[in-house]
This record gives C-alpha cells, structure tokens and sequence, in this order.
C-alpha cells in the first residue's frame, strides 16, 4: 500500500517534471536546456524494488515518447519502441548499481542521471541521424548533449535530497544505504 | 519467484510490446491526453514565470534607484511641456493604434496565444501556447508574429498546442526571394543554430544579403502566400542547386505573443 503511494508520487512527478523543464530559461551560450525527466527516472528506479521499478521506467519511457513525438505526413518519427528500451535498459543498470552500493546513494543518482541523459541525448540523435539521414557531428551538437548532462549531474542532488525522506516512509523496505558510508 | 511476481512481469512484458505497437492515430491521441495532464501546470508555471520575471526587472540597488528617479523627474518636465501640445493628438493616435493592430489589418483571420514555454526536447524546436481545441485550433495551422513565419501547429489538446517552429529541419516551407522568380523549399538544421536554409533554388541564382524571403503558397500546402519567412545571409552553389542561408523574420527567441491563421477573412 504505501509502496504504491510512493509509485503514484513518483508518477505524478513525470509530467511536472517536464512541464518544469519547459518553463526553465535556456543556458547560454548555446541555449541548450535543462532536462529533468532523467533526474526523476533515476531517483524512481532507485527507490523502488525492481517490479514497480520496471513499471516506472515505462512510464517515463511513455511520457518522454510523448513529448518528443512528431507525426510527419502520418508517419512516426520517433515512436515508443526507443524509450521503452533505452528507459527499460537503464532501469536495470541502476538497480543494479544500487545493489552493488547497498542501497541508494546520492553519488550515483547524481552520476546516474548525467548518464541516463547523456545517452539518451545521443541515442535521440543517432535515431534521428539514421532516419532522416546524415550525421553532422559538429562542437554545437556535442555541447547540446554535453551541457544538458552537466547540467542533470548538479541539479540530481538537490532532487535526492529533496525527495530521499519519503523512501523510507513509503517502503517497508529502506533502500537507503545500509553500511556507515565514510563519504557522507 | 512469487506467483504474483511473475503474473506482474508478465503483464508488464505485455504493456511494453503494446505500447512498441501503438500506431500513429493512438499516439496522438495519448499526446492530446498528456498535453492536457500538463496544461494547468504549464498555465500556471508560466504565470509564475511571468511574475518572478517582472519582480527581477523591478528590483533595483539604491543607486540604481537614484539615477532612475532622475531620470524620470527630467523626462517628466519635459513630457508635460510636449503633453500641452499633444493632448488633443493623443486619443486620434490611440484609436489609430487600434485600428492599425496587427490583427486587424491582417487578412487572415487570427487567434491570439501566448508562448507558455520553449520545449526542452534538444533536437526539435518546439513551443507550447495556451490556445487549443477549445479555440478552435487544428494541427497544421499557421503560426505567426507581426515580423513573420513562426511556425506550424503540431499537437492539440483542449487549450494547450504544440507549435513545430520553422528553424526545425521537419518544418518545410515553399518560399520565394522577393525581386527574383527564385522559388525553393525552407527548413531548419538539425545542429539548431536558429537559420534557415532554403534549398533547390538555381545554382545561378543572383541573391543578394539582405534580400526578402516571403512564403509561396503552393496549392496543397498549409502555409499562405506572402508572409515574411527571412532575410538572405548568404548564398551559395550546391553541386545540383544552390542554397540561401536565411536568418528567420521572427525573433523565435524571444516569443511571447504569437497569432494563430485560422483562416482568411
């Protein structure tokens, strides 16, 4: 039951995020923006046990799929299928990563999402790349998937922090870490 | 494993191959439903925006202060010594102001919207305005400024609307350079730097910096003749055509009111 409630949260917090992210100025010089949507999945599938975690990747991947969806003369060009095995893909790696961590820890949510949306930049480009053709790998380019990274890997601490309290309120099972951490 | 943990995977394995399959028509659908989920919290982040954004604008140190008030004392002397002799000029050009707004003098019949933010997707340029379905508007309608082409609508819901802006690759426009008989097609690069570049245009083709590009209107297509698209920047021969580069007539930066052409009068 509360596992749930912490599920509707989570869920709750996808289009908020994204409707954040819309609204959050550009940064200069290149005006790329901020993506938040990534912090999000990575506290989620952190913070849930696998099953509900798998869950939550799906509907980010359902979420992001949306928002980035583009009907072009009745054709999809960038459906669901992508973020759905990006997301799934990247849902088990964390898991994974907090299994090996024993437990959550702010360090790899915060090095988890600068990944998440470091490939999930790229990959939205190579897809792009392959179905409308040519590859223009230019500084700009790179700057756009670079900068949107850094900018996940400072913002994903304050998110932690802000939302790590309801964890153990919500799960029987505390993910937070369970040995003495020296780096905290 | 539990029972019900395999039931669960199961299911979940089922949704994940569902949602691969989903077809342009329900994605759409699901677009318009999660575009209408976000709508309030668009609506309202945006008025929040606007309020801090003022409240910056107004907070100013005490020098900063000082000067304003001077400034402000001597323009006043001097706007009430010219107010004498304007006050009567004063409610012809308010009314003149009126009459002369963009959307009255346009031809085609406008809805205006304002811009609630730019789209954070880093590889389409996409903004959300706060008219939809409810306004009357349909995907594929023009979007545009007093300076020019903005754009087209993409995705609707019931009062939010997703615009494709023209600097994006997938926004193809037909366009012709003002003073020649050069036609050809406009669009974004994918390295979105904010131009346009307008391809299949002869390699001979004598275009000048500064020159006027302006929509063509091609039977079919969705964009009216005649509005303003770019200026030319630069021009040069292609091994089949020739390429303008074009800097858009819309400042698309800094968009806060835009029109919708539902359409003509």
């Amino acid at each position: 039951m509360r596992q749930g409630i912490l599920f509707i949260i989570l869920l709750l917090l996808l289009p908020i995020a994204v409707a954040v992210q819309d609204l959050l100025p550009a940064i200069p010089p290149f005006k790329e923006r901020v993506q938040l949507l990534p912090v999000v999945f990575c506290f989620g599938v952190m913070a849930l046990p696998l099953v509900p975690s798998l869950y939550f990747a799906l509907a980010t991947a359902l979420v992001q799929g949306l928002v980035l969806l583009q009907i072009q003369s009745g054709q999809v060009e960038l459906g669901l299928t992508e973020p759905v095995v990006f997301f799934l893909t990247w849902a088990i790696l964390l898991q994974m990563a907090s299994e090996a961590t024993h437990g959550m820890r702010w360090e790899v949510h915060a090095l988890g999402s600068a990944a998440v949306t470091l490939t999930l930049l790229g990959v939205e480009f190579l897809v792009l790349c392959v179905k409308r053709g040519g590859l223009p790998l230019e500084m700009t380019v790179l700057l756009r998937v670079v900068i949107p990274s850094v900018a996940a890997l400072l913002i994903a601490p304050l998110l932690y922090f802000a939302l790590r309290k309801l964890v153990p309120v919500f799960l029987e099972e505390n993910l937070l870490p369970k040995k003495p951490n020296f780096s905290r | 494993m539990k029972k019900i943990q395999i039931a669960t995977l199961v299911v979940f394995a089922v949704l994940a191959i569902a949602f691969c399959l989903l077809e342009s028509g329900t994605l759409s659908w699901l677009q318009s439903g999660l575009l209408g989920v976000m709508s309030p919290i668009s609506r309202s982040g945006s008025a929040v925006k606007s309020s801090i954004g003022t409240l910056g604008k107004d907070l100013m140190t005490l020098d900063q202060l000082q000067a304003e008030y001077e400034r402000v004392l001597s323009e006043n002397r001097k706007l009430r010594a010219e107010n004498n002799g304007l006050r009567d000029l004063q409610q012809d050009n308010d009314h003149l102001r009126q009459v002369l707004g963009y959307r009255e003098r346009s031809s085609f019949r406008l809805v205006p919207a304002l811009v609630l933010g730019h789209d954070a997707g880093v590889w389409w340029s996409t903004i959300k305005i706060n008219r939809g379905s409810a306004d009357g508007i349909t995907p594929d309608m023009p979007v545009i400024t007093d300076k020019g082409l903005v754009g087209k609508i993409t995705a609707v819901s019931s009062n939010l609307s997703e615009v494709l802006l023209v600097t994006d690759e997938n926004c193809k426009v037909a366009a012709k350079v003002e003073g020649t008989k050069e036609q050809g097609i406009s669009a974004g690069s994918r390295d979105p730097v904010g131009e346009l570049r307008l391809t299949f245009l002869s390699k001979l083709a004598d275009l000048q910096p500064g020159q006027k590009v302006y929509t063509a209107g091609v039977s079919g297509g969705i964009f009216p003749s005649g509005i303003a698209l770019g200026t030319v920047k630069s021009f040069h021969a292609r091994e089949l055509d020739g390429e303008a580069i074009l800097e858009p007539s819309a400042d698309l930066g800094a968009l806060e009111e835009v029109f919708i052409v539902t359409g003509a009068k």
